[in-house]
């Protein structure tokens, strides 16, 4: 879990009614296999239980006690596959980032128990989340990867699993994780290559819709329904200029879009608008042509997008002044959280935010869904557009998971041991306590979104299921929008932004002809990083 | 050891025997080749020309050291106590050669070479393509045009230096606060300043000068959104922080002149602005050029607000060369360009400078 997301629901929710009710829940659970004679499964969800209650929600963060703890109690699995002292001499090198109470910090916690019975040793290479990628990056291009195990966002994956630095992944691992538990989207192609698996997920991402309850509704000055297209959804930003916030008494605002670029991350706010249009439920590709790597971003339904983002700035006050200086973190955070704007998509950031941040002043008035949709989609091998309803949430960055390096591949003892070590960490009862307490990591399985179990352990269930709820529906749409995982794709993100924020300030005649130097820029980087193999490695992503 | 020879620089002199010096000899060329060959042979092996096993390039380093080492040994045994005084200077002068002269010439390699750290093939000669791509590339020129501008506004920053400078060399209250506090700008970090003005005292809505703008007739005050204002505003926050830099600079210079000559001339019967225009002024020119020049270096480096506060924007409004080779360096991963890029600004830089640098010297030439 988001440590902000943490503290909303420990801080802002927990009474002493509830903490009895999570006691006599959790005491009422721990009971029930005696008493009702039922076995291992409900002996799992004894240990469900157990962890919920370390340390207990309100009882502050987590501590390295703690973290060693729930580590112990959530090795049956392992324990299942791996014999005391199996490992005993084996040393293995985690590679990851170092944030405060969070990732190798928290990992270093939780494996201890684990390094204890196999008898393995972990050593740590902790990197500032700044130093993760050009050292990463570095590695791979000078061929010096100097670890075993590696924990990593999937878009990296076009990075490393097609250049052959990962292990594939054992079949006993597969069924220690239980993986068929993950939410629909986490599954097969993500976290494979060429139909081999590399991945264990600890983690899940995507982009959720939130909008200011206190606009919409009867005679609400956004009109009585929340926008359900992105034709609505520009319709009511450009109705509400002019008008007054009801919460703040400033300019009303509808839709934020970042006009900024933001590292590259920017772009995933125009995938955001773009999806519902580009995203055809019958073809898995939408940025680029899956034989060819041409680039689909300026076909009719990116440039409508873009077109859309363009008919709001030439509305007068329809965005915030200064828009066009205004990143994500500036829609999210300075504008969004402080009362000025009434629809955003980001990720859970926000809605963990909206009742824990002190400068947040929209907690009681917001509310959550999946990324808007659209009355009409563009099929782009058909080459027209379809009159008919689409919606697509895009799943931007897919989450972090933990992969295990080649160089373990040699030694069977050793590969074995990485893989245990991994499976460890995404094990299915473990990630349930990683979701629920302060981690860094989102929920990312079926049984992670079970509401009892999160009430029992004392969390306010209508925020749980409103927020969270959102971003279980778009794990589990038929027709997410998956990011390419291919080599260089935050390269062609980077140079979106530069044309993009040109487009955007007039420098470019038409949104088209924005469109069509975003294309051009991603065909010399295709070429540069080489077509042919990044076709293939597109077409392995998607799981073609 | 004999009498003879130059004993006025020269404690002991050396008697060396010709086997000595064969020895010297042989181990400074024996090693260079070994040098030589390694190398040679290492380029062979990652150009894939031969497979010799090579897994790094530390035997090249090895071989260099040893090289060093003997050509320091060398000197000695050829040369004596002659050769001994060379060892004060050559391993610091080999440390150094190591240290700019093999990453330059790594860097030029770099330079003329198709390199996305992304692509599965690797690095590449790639001829002038680089510089064909570069010519050709509107964000690189635009980003040049950019700091002409951004140059030249380091006259206006001199101006206002000077007058501070001026205004503090003067016999006023409290000088030695307004001393501290005028530099004080310039020991922030410029990232600390692109989040406290540019995103928090210039944020448009809350922002407390955004504020004072709307009490003063300014309805939507944007200090990013339009193109020249955005400029502008970079251009002001960077004058901030660096204009304490020009004024202390100039200060010394008003300290350091006697007070004799503003005293003549005013004997004289100049006035204010004649002591200041035909004294003050010619005589602090040799510093302010100083000021001027080494402040074009600073701007020629800026790149840090710009990155913080408008990455750029708005449509490369604010773009620096610094903050283009950055994004398309760290964000594109494209270090064979990026390197070009910085490598042809050095050049400009250079050049630029080194013409500054005559004119500067024309100017303050005294006249006879």
């Amino acid at each position: 879990m988001k440590v902000d997301l943490y503290e909303i629901m420990s801080r802002a929710k927990f009474s002493r009614r509830r903490m009895l009710q999570g006691s006599a829940a959790l005491g009422a659970t721990a009971m029930m296999p005696s008493v009702m004679g039922f076995g291992p499964a409900l002996a799992q969800d004894n240990v469900r239980a157990q962890i919920l209650a370390i340390p207990g929600v309100g009882a502050g963060s987590p501590t390295d006690a703690d973290w060693q703890k729930v580590g112990e109690l959530c090795l049956g699995a392992t324990k299942a596959n791996v014999a005391e002292g199996e490992f005993a001499g084996v040393e293995l090198t985690f590679f990851g980032i170092n944030n405060n109470g969070l990732h190798n910090i928290l990992f270093r916690g939780l494996l201890k128990g684990w390094e204890t019975y196999t008898g393995a040793k972990i050593n740590w290479i902790d990197l500032a989340q700044a130093d993760y990628n050009p050292r990463l990056q570095q590695n791979i291009a000078t061929g010096t990867v100097d670890f075993d195990i590696l924990a990593m966002g999937a878009p990296l994956e076009g990075d490393t699993a097609s250049k052959g630095l990962l292990d594939e992944m054992p079949d006993w691992v597969k069924a220690q994780i239980e993986m068929d538990d993950y939410v629909n989207y986490l599954k097969a192609p993500v976290g494979t290559w060429d139909g081999k698996t590399y991945r264990i997920s600890i983690d899940g991402d995507c982009h959720t819709f939130a909008y200011r309850t206190d606009y919409f509704g009867e005679g609400a000055i956004g009109g009585a329904e929340v926008p359900k297209t992105w034709q609505e959804v520009n319709a009511v930003s450009k109705a509400l200029a002019g008008q007054t916030d009801p919460l703040t008494g400033l300019p009303a605002h509808g839709y934020l879009d970042p006009l900024k670029g933001w590292g590259g991350f920017g772009f995933y706010f125009l995938e955001n608008r773009a999806a519902a249009y580009a995203k055809h439920p019958a073809d898995p590709a939408w940025l680029f042509d899956a034989d060819t790597m041409k680039p689909r971003v300026n076909n009719p339904a990116w440039v409508q997008a873009i077109q859309d983002v363009m008919d709001l700035i030439a509305t007068p006050n329809a965005y915030p002044a200064d828009q066009i200086n205004a990143d994500p973190g500036t829609t999210g955070f300075s504008q969004f959280l402080a009362g000025t704007g009434s629809m955003l998509t980001w990720w859970g950031d926000i809605g963990s935010n909206a009742r824990t941040s002190d400068t947040s002043v929209v907690g009681d008035v917001i509310g959550f869904g999946i990324n808007r949709g659209s009355d009409k989609v563009y099929n782009s091998q058909a080459g027209a557009w379809e009159e008919t309803y689409n919606e697509s949430p895009n799943m931007a960055y897919l989450g972090w998971g933990v992969y295990v390096t080649n160089r373990v591949s040699g030694d069977e003892k050793k590969r074995k041991a990485a893989w245990s070590a991994a499976a460890h960490l995404g094990g299915k009862d473990l990630s349930l306590w990683m979701s629920a307490y302060p981690s860094g990591f989102q929920p990312y399985r079926n049984s992670h979104f079970q509401y009892d179990e999160w009430e029992a352990a004392g969390y306010d269930r209508a925020f749980v299921e409103d927020y969270l709820g959102s971003n279980a529906d778009s794990y589990n749409h038929p027709n997410a929008a998956i990011e390419p995982r291919i080599p260089g794709i935050f390269q062609y993100y980077s140079v979106a932004e530069d044309e993009l924020a040109k487009g955007y300030a007039g420098q470019y005649a038409s949104a088209q002809e924005t469109a069509d130097a975003i294309a051009a820029a991603w065909e010399k980087i295709t070429d540069q990083i080489g077509r042919e193999s990044q076709i293939a490695l597109y077409k392995a992503s998607l799981g073609m | 050891m004999s009498g003879a020879g130059d004993l006025l620089h020269v404690v002991s002199n050396d008697t060396i025997s010709a086997r000595r010096k064969t020895f010297a000899r042989l181990i400074i060329w024996g090693s260079g080749l070994l040098l030589l060959g390694v190398g040679a042979a290492q380029t062979l092996h990652s150009t894939g020309n031969a497979a010799l096993g090579f897994e790094n390039w530390r035997p090249t380093l090895y071989a260099y050291v040893a090289w060093a080492i003997c050509l320091c040994w060398g000197q000695v045994l050829l040369h004596g106590e002659n050769g001994k005084r060379t060892l004060f200077v050559l391993p610091a002068a080999l440390f150094v050669i190591s240290l700019t002269v093999f990453p330059l010439l790594f860097g030029l390699i770099i330079a003329f070479s198709d390199w996305n750290l992304s692509s599965p093939t690797g690095r590449h000669f790639n001829g002038l393509d680089n510089v064909r791509q570069m010519l050709a590339d509107p964000f690189y020129w635009n980003a040049m045009t950019n700091m002409v501008w951004y140059t030249l506004a380091i006259l206006v920053e001199y101006a206002i230096a000077f007058g501070l400078a001026l205004a503090l060399n003067a016999e006023i209250r409290a000088r030695k606060f307004f001393r501290v506090a005028f530099l004080l700008p310039l020991m922030l970090s410029p990232v600390a300043v692109s989040w406290m003005i540019g995103k928090s005292m210039l944020e448009p809505r809350f922002g407390p000068v955004a504020r004072l703008a709307r009490e003063l007739g300014w309805e939507n005050p944007s200090f990013f959104g339009d193109p020249n204002v955005a400029k502008a505003t970079i251009m002001i926050m960077d004058a901030w922080t660096f204009i304490p830099f020009m004024m202390i600079m100039i200060l010394a210079g008003l300290q350091a002149i006697p007070k004799e000559l503003s005293e003549a001339a005013k004997v004289d019967g100049a006035t204010g602005w004649r002591a200041f225009w035909e004294v003050t002024f010619p005589l602090m020119l040799p510093v302010s050029i100083t000021a001027i020049l080494i402040r074009i270096i600073f701007k020629l480096k800026l790149a840090d607000i710009v990155i913080a506060v408008t990455s750029g924007g708005p449509g490369g409004a604010t773009d620096t060369v610094t903050s283009f080779i950055f994004r398309e360096y760290r964000d594109r991963s494209n270090v064979g360009y990026g390197t070009l890029l910085a490598m042809v600004y050095l050049v400009v830089i250079i050049i630029a400078m080194t013409l500054l640098m005559k004119l500067a010297d024309r100017i303050t030439r005294p006249r006879t």
